[in-house]
C-alpha cells in the first residue's frame, strides 16, 4: 500500500505530525510504501491527484485527507482499506 | 485616532487606491477594512495603514486570492506567532488551485474543439447541428448515470 503525504516545505505543522503519522501507519500496515512529497517540488503530480490544499494525503492514488489527519484516523482509513482488498 | 496622521475622507481614500466607494464599504461589511474613525459629522476617517491594507488586498487579489482568503492573509499578517512558512502555504495552495482551474479549462477547450471539428457543415440547418446533437447526447449519457 502506498501512503503519499503531500507538504508545504517550512510548514511546522507538517513537520511535527509527518513523524508520528509514518509511525502508525507502519504499525497498521506491514507493507506499507511511505512518501513525503513536496508540492512545491511536484507540483503537476499533486494536481494530478486533485490535492488543492496542504497537507495531504493520498493512499494508492486517491486523495483521502485533505488536511492533517489524526495517528488513529489514519490508522483507520489504511485498515479499512486493507479489509477492503482481502 | 492620532490626529497627526493623514486624515482621508472615503472618497480620498476610493481615488487614492483606484477602488470605488462603494467597494470600500463592501470591504469594511466583509470585515477587510475598518476606519480609523468617524468625523463629528459621522462620516468614516482612514489613514495611511488604510490605503496600504487596500494595496494589499487587491495585489492578493490579483494573485487569485478570494475575500475570504485574503481576510485570513490579513490576520495571519497581524499575529506575532505567524511564520513565513504559513503565508507561503496559502500560497502554494493558491497556486495548486490555480493550476487545477487551468487543467479543467483545457479540458474544456479540447471538449469544444472536438464539437467544433464535428460540425463539418455551418449550412446545415440547426436540427442536423453536430454540436446540439453531441452536447444532447451527453445530457442523456448524464440522465442515464443519475438513475
Amino acid at each position: 500500500m502506498k501512503v503519499e503525504l503531500f507538504y508545504s516545505p517550512g510548514c511546522p505543522e507538517c513537520a511535527a505530525a509527518q513523524e508520528r503519522l509514518r509511525a502508525a501507519a507502519e504499525e497498521a500496515v506491514r507493507d506499507i510504501e511511505w512518501r513525503e512529497v513536496s508540492a512545491v517540488e511536484q507540483l503537476d503530480y499533486a494536481v494530478q491527484l486533485g490535492v488543492l490544499t496542504l497537507p495531504s494525503i493520498v493512499i494508492d492514488g486517491e486523495l483521502v485527507f485533505t488536511s492533517m489527519p489524526s495517528p488513529e484516523q489514519l490508522r483507520d482509513a489504511l485498515l479499512e482499506r486493507c479489509v477492503g482488498r482481502s | 485616532m492620532n490626529l497627526e496622521v493623514n486624515v482621508l475622507t472615503i472618497g480620498k481614500l476610493a481615488s487614492l487606491t483606484r477602488v470605488s466607494n462603494d467597494t470600500l464599504r463592501y470591504y469594511e461589511h466583509e470585515g477587510l477594512l475598518e476606519p480609523a474613525g468617524k468625523s463629528p459629522a459621522g462620516y468614516r476617517l482612514y489613514d495611511d495603514a488604510s490605503a496600504r491594507r487596500i494595496r494589499f488586498i487587491k495585489h492578493a487579489q490579483q494573485c487569485g486570492f478570494t475575500l475570504a482568503q485574503i481576510r485570513e492573509l490579513l490576520v495571519l499578517r497581524s499575529r506575532d506567532a505567524t511564520c513565513c512558512g504559513d503565508v507561503r502555504k496559502r500560497a502554494i495552495e493558491k497556486k495548486l488551485q490555480i493550476e487545477s482551474k487551468i487543467n479543467a479549462m483545457k479540458a474544456m477547450s479540447k471538449a469544444l474543439d472536438q464539437l467544433i471539428a464535428e460540425c463539418a457543415d455551418e449550412k446545415q440547418p440547426v436540427r442536423e447541428c453536430a454540436i446540439i446533437a453531441a452536447l444532447e447526447r451527453a445530457n442523456m449519457g448524464a440522465r442515464v448515470q443519475r438513475r
